[in-house]
């Protein structure tokens, strides 16, 4: 995924010449395309978040359009008050991009986890919250970024991520079915939807063919897709590498009591898979983080199971 | 005539400043805050009082800017950082013209232009909104990192209070400014040595808060910042240096220019009661903009 950040900023930088990237003295080498293209613009403000965000406010006040880089956990946590103020209530047009979001830095421990920042930024009102699931939802989804007219927040992950499957387009606030199903459906968010759709292959060679809809836009919520997938389930699967509060679980569960028909209501069944209210401890590698949250294509594949075993007939 | 035919227009930049008018304009304003504080039964008066004269001298010479062109490209911004002193920035600007004077009576009432803490939203020929300390110097280097980018010939001024200066984001900016060569931006600190409820000097390391942003690679001056005649004249001096950014320490009286408001933490909140306005207002002399007689 950062691959493809730096890459499509380069893009942005060629066809938008108030393009502007600040970074918090992060990203060794990952920008140096960026840099040496267009030396004026590209600004390290070191290690000094809040400064980046409000720097990056006076940018935007003059009619530039920035985008703001640093670890997720330190750039939503640390600055989140000059996000809240500087960028949400000026309503300036600045992209906050946050890497390595969710457990991309397992092993850094939890200073660098991110299971807070969609959360976060899902408080402020007016900021439109993305969290793409592979590369190439990074590319399509930057450039609509930066043409909004308010603030946005981007969870980029690490390098290396397949693209996520299927067709559907991919545009901001929308979501996407990435995988056909009927009474079970797994909904993602971010890195998620990678082994959620593993999970829905196998369960479709079982013959129980479970829907894959990936969310990587929580602000603005296409609530529209969720209605016509939990019309159709009895189960659905929320699988997510971000905490239990403020998260897609949070949308999908407030959507449920507040906005679903009384029939679907009373129907359906929510299961959440991710890191719930744990703290990662112990040094464990990304792949055991999968793990111990039940996030990889096997325990999702169980999970899969079990919701389709107690579904009563129709 | 009216009082405010007395009061001086805004004069080009470089023309030589008025000092007794601004002398009698920073009264006049003084007068204004104790007004709209009472009205409105609220106002940070201790923090607006000590201010006046340094806005006085901003807006009656200093900047280059007009109340018909706010948002003229090549224009001088102000970044007023420390917004809870408002009235004192409603009141000059409604003395340089921004403001009719007669809204200033709309001061903290709902739904009007003028609320307690300064919005862009309900008055955008502000700058910035403020309320939370901390953001203007930052939001002030970006400002000014876009104006050199973009070859615009303005400068960026932000007026901090000295608690403000307790918040890291501050020095975080005061860095950056410097890192950059800002020579265009000037920070002026409020220096009234009086914080919310403790004394600055108590809350901060002692040592003089000039060397701390000389620290930082800036070129600082530490002025009296209520004598006019001392703050135009260090104004004119702007910038200090050619490579680096200007701080102006403004060492201030809070409560500035009512004897007893004077130094006292009280006034940092406390609303003035009609026998407080009627003694101000004799002591100062003058009747507030948006009234034509003294009661």
């Amino acid at each position: 995924m950062r691959r493809a950040f730096s890459e499509t900023l380069i893009r942005l930088g060629h066809d938008d010449p108030k393009v502007i990237f600040l970074t918090g003295d992060l990203g060794y080498q990952v920008f140096d395309g960026f840099r040496e293209a267009f030396p004026n613009r590209y600004l390290n403000v070191g290690v000094a978040e809040a400064q980046l965000v409000n720097c990056a406010a006076g940018l935007a006040l003059e009619g530039w359009r920035p985008l703001i880089y640093s670890i997720a956990s330190f750039l939503t946590g640390r600055a989140f008050e000059q996000i809240r103020l500087a960028l949400g209530y000026h309503r300036l047009p600045v992209v906050v991009v946050g890497a390595g979001g969710g457990y991309s830095y397992a092993q850094s421990g939890v200073t660098h986890h991110a299971q807070e920042d969609l959360a976060l930024m899902g408080l402020i009102p007016g900021l439109t919250v993305t969290c793409p699931g592979g590369p190439d939802e990074i590319s399509a989804l930057l450039p609509q970024l930066t043409r909004l007219d308010g603030p946005s927040y981007l969870r980029v992950g690490r390098f290396g991520e397949p693209a996520v499957p299927g067709s559907a387009p991919i545009l901001v606030g929308q979501g996407r079915l990435v995988c056909p199903g009927d009474r079970v459906a797994f909904l993602t968010t971010g890195a998620a939807v990678i082994p959620a759709t593993q999970a829905a292959e196998r369960l479709a060679a079982d013959g129980r063919a479970t829907a894959v809809c990936h969310f990587h836009t929580l602000r603005p919520f296409d609530e529209r897709l969720l209605a016509e997938v939990a019309g159709r389930a009895d189960i659905l699967i929320v699988a997510e590498d971000h905490g239990l509060r403020g998260g897609l679980r949070d949308v999908v569960s407030r959507w449920l009591v507040t906005a679903a028909h009384h029939a679907v209501r009373s129907r359906l069944r929510l299961i959440g898979v991710g890191p719930g209210e744990t703290l990662i401890l112990g040094n464990p590698s990304l792949d055991e983080v999968m793990r111990r949250c039940g996030l990889t294509p096997e325990a999702l594949t169980e999970t899969g199971r079990e919701a389709w075993s107690t579904l009563p007939n129709r | 005539m009216s009082f405010n035919a007395q009061l001086p227009s805004i004069s080009p930049a470089k023309a030589a400043p008025d000092v007794a008018a601004l002398r009698l304009a920073a009264r006049r304003v003084r007068a204004t805050c104790i007004q709209m504080a009472h009205d409105a039964k609220h106002g940070h008066l201790k923090s607006a009082l000590s201010c006046i004269d340094i806005l006085v001298a901003l807006y009656g010479g200093f900047l280059s800017v007009t109340p018909d062109h706010p948002r003229d490209p090549g224009r001088d911004r102000l970044l007023f950082s420390k917004g809870h002193a408002v009235t004192a920035l409603y009141a000059v600007q409604a003395l340089y013209g921004y403001i009719p004077p007669a809204e200033l009576d709309d001061y903290c009432r709902t739904g009007h232009r003028l609320p307690d803490h300064p919005c862009r939203h309900a008055l955008p020929l502000l700058e910035m909104s403020s309320g939370s300390l901390g953001y203007g110097l930052g939001i002030g280097t970006g400002m000014m990192h876009a104006m050199m980018l973009d070859g615009k010939p303005g400068r960026v001024v932000a007026v901090l209070s000295d608690g403000e200066c307790n918040e890291g984001s501050v020095w975080e900016a005061a860095m950056f400014a410097a890192a950059h060569s800002q020579n265009r931006l000037l920070a002026i600190i409020d220096y009234n040595g009086l914080q919310a409820v403790g004394r600055s000097a108590e809350l901060m390391a002692p040592t003089e808060i000039a060397e701390k942003f000389q620290g930082f690679g800036w070129e600082a001056r530490t002025i009296d910042g209520n004598d006019l005649e001392h703050v135009t004249a260090t104004l004119a001096d702007v910038p200090f240096s050619s490579d680096r950014p200007s701080a102006l320490i403004a060492r201030t009286r809070s409560g500035a220019g009512v004897s007893f408001m004077e130094n006292d933490l009280a006034w940092h909140y406390r609303a003035p009661s009609a026998e407080d306005l009627a003694n101000a207002l004799a002591e100062l002399g003058v009747a507030p903009l948006h009234r034509e007689r003294r009661p």
